[in-house]
């Protein structure tokens, strides 16, 4: 029958190569024996109406065909979860960089509406061209995992690497006896932090920012800043970026009801370092004057007095710091003795 | 067709599943090309679609669960397949689990 040949000629296109001949001669065989028991049934041969409706009934070639076809995906069922995962946290870490960058851009110059509209309309941009990347990175993974099995071992999930014990604390069963963080308090310190970055970064060209009225006498006054603010600013920025992206993955990881002693400790360690900058300064000149030959005489004691509050004030805060970075790692020091008591009973 | 007949029609496919494989299995103890074996499974009580069962038996076969050979019948070449030894041992695992999830649903019943 030339519409059955036909049929089988459109299956055979979307057919593998390798098996394409073997599957249709099959298939043939199959079909035309149908085919004998339906005119014998009907003691003549099949009408075009009914042949069509036949061949109707057996599929569209294409779907026949994908029945012949491996079950492919391009990212499989194992490796989905990871693949959400690692988007999510991309996306993330898209997002918070592009806003750094966008924020010291605006920091350093004036934008034009244009300018705005443009830093709006790149974010999507960004995320997309992000999401293509995970997604091939992906890809690529699931092929060679699919075509080299034995070398990827641990794709399949559950994971025999993970510990019930590592999972995180529910409300109200905090190690220590430690009050969880609501999820509204997480939110806050991560949007209050991101506030206080962008307001940091501003602060330099925009100086009423941090001194309001103030910051118009600036230019009449004797002194100056010494270069030591630099680093020490930038350091600032560096230990703000760095809580606010663990608070951020926090979030994101759903273990935002602890705060991590680890990030604790951490980032009370790096915030030591703006302060040992400051301490390394000689003679604690953190102010200048613009013309020491010509005002030495009359601001000098001024100047000095102004040097020792802010040794003092850096020497407060190193103090808390410090204390702070000893309790935190005392509290883990007696949570370990208690665990390996426990653990020895 | 609505929402419920669309979701009771996912839910007897994926109930189906398992069950034709493992009656595919049980009929080819006895050799069959794909016609024969689809004409005997429904005189069975149980119907395949062609497109269904055709791509099945070649999946089984790559399984190592089918020989298959082509011979002459009829003045026509066919494909002829039949359980193989590690198939014979697949299905007695398999019907001792069938029978077991039949009595528990029959329990739950």
């Amino acid at each position: 029958m030339d519409l059955l040949d036909r049929y089988l000629a459109a299956v055979k296109k979307h057919l593998p190569w390798q098996r394409q001949d073997d599957i249709v001669a099959e298939l043939k065989a199959n079909l035309e024996a149908q085919l004998e028991d339906k005119e014998s049934a009907l003691g003549r041969p099949l009408t075009a109406a009914e042949a069509e409706d036949w061949l109707k009934q057996l599929g569209h070639p294409i779907q026949v065909a994908a029945r012949y076809q491996p079950q492919r995906s391009l990212i499989g069922p194992a490796l989905f979860p990871f693949y959400c995962y690692v988007m999510k946290l991309a996306f993330f870490w898209a997002t918070l960089i592009y806003v750094i960058v966008i924020v010291v851009q605006l920091a350093t110059r004036t934008p034009s509406q244009m300018d705005v509209l443009a830093i709006v309309f790149r974010l999507p941009d960004g995320l997309l061209w992000t999401a293509t990347w995970v997604t091939l990175i992906f890809a690529i993974i699931e092929f060679a995992a699919f075509h080299c099995p034995g070398k990827f071992p641990t794709l399949a999930p559950p994971s025999s690497n993970w510990l019930p014990s590592a999972l995180p604390q529910i409300d109200g069963q905090l190690a220590g006896g430690k009050k969880p963080r609501s999820f509204a308090q997480a939110v806050a310190e991560v949007i209050f932090g991101f506030l206080f970055l962008v307001w940091w970064l501003l602060v330099p060209q925009h100086p009423y920012l941090l001194m309001g009225p103030g910051a118009a006498y600036l230019h009449g006054l004797p002194f100056q800043l010494a270069p030591v603010w630099v680093p020490f600013y930038w350091w600032v920025v560096v230990v703000n970026v760095a809580q606010l992206a663990w608070r951020s993955a926090g979030l994101i990881r759903g273990n935002w009801p602890r705060l991590r002693t680890t990030q604790t400790i951490v980032v009370s360690a790096i915030g030591l370092i703006p302060l040992g900058l400051l301490f390394s300064v000689p003679d604690h000149a953190y102010v200048l004057l613009k013309n020491p030959a010509l005002d030495q005489a009359r601001y000098g004691a001024a100047l000095t007095s102004i040097n020792l509050s802010i040794q003092w004030s850096a020497v407060a805060i190193c103090v808390i710091t410090v204390l702070r970075l000893a309790w935190e790692i005392g509290r883990i020091s007696l949570d370990a003795y208690h665990k390996r008591v426990a653990a020895m009973q | 067709m609505t929402l419920a007949e669309n979701l009771f029609e996912n839910l007897r496919l994926e109930l189906r599943r398992g069950c034709l494989t493992l009656a595919v299995l049980a009929q080819l103890r006895q050799e069959h090309y794909g016609y024969t074996l689809r004409k005997a499974l429904a005189l069975r009580g149980l119907e395949i679609d062609e497109s269904t069962l055709y791509p099945l038996l070649r999946r089984l076969e790559a399984q190592g669960l089918l020989t298959s050979e082509w011979r002459e019948e009829e003045k026509r070449n066919k494909r002829f397949y039949r359980l193989s030894g590690d198939g014979e041992q697949m299905l007695g695992q398999l019907l001792d689990e069938w029978r077991a999830i039949n009595t528990s649903i029959d329990n739950i019943l």
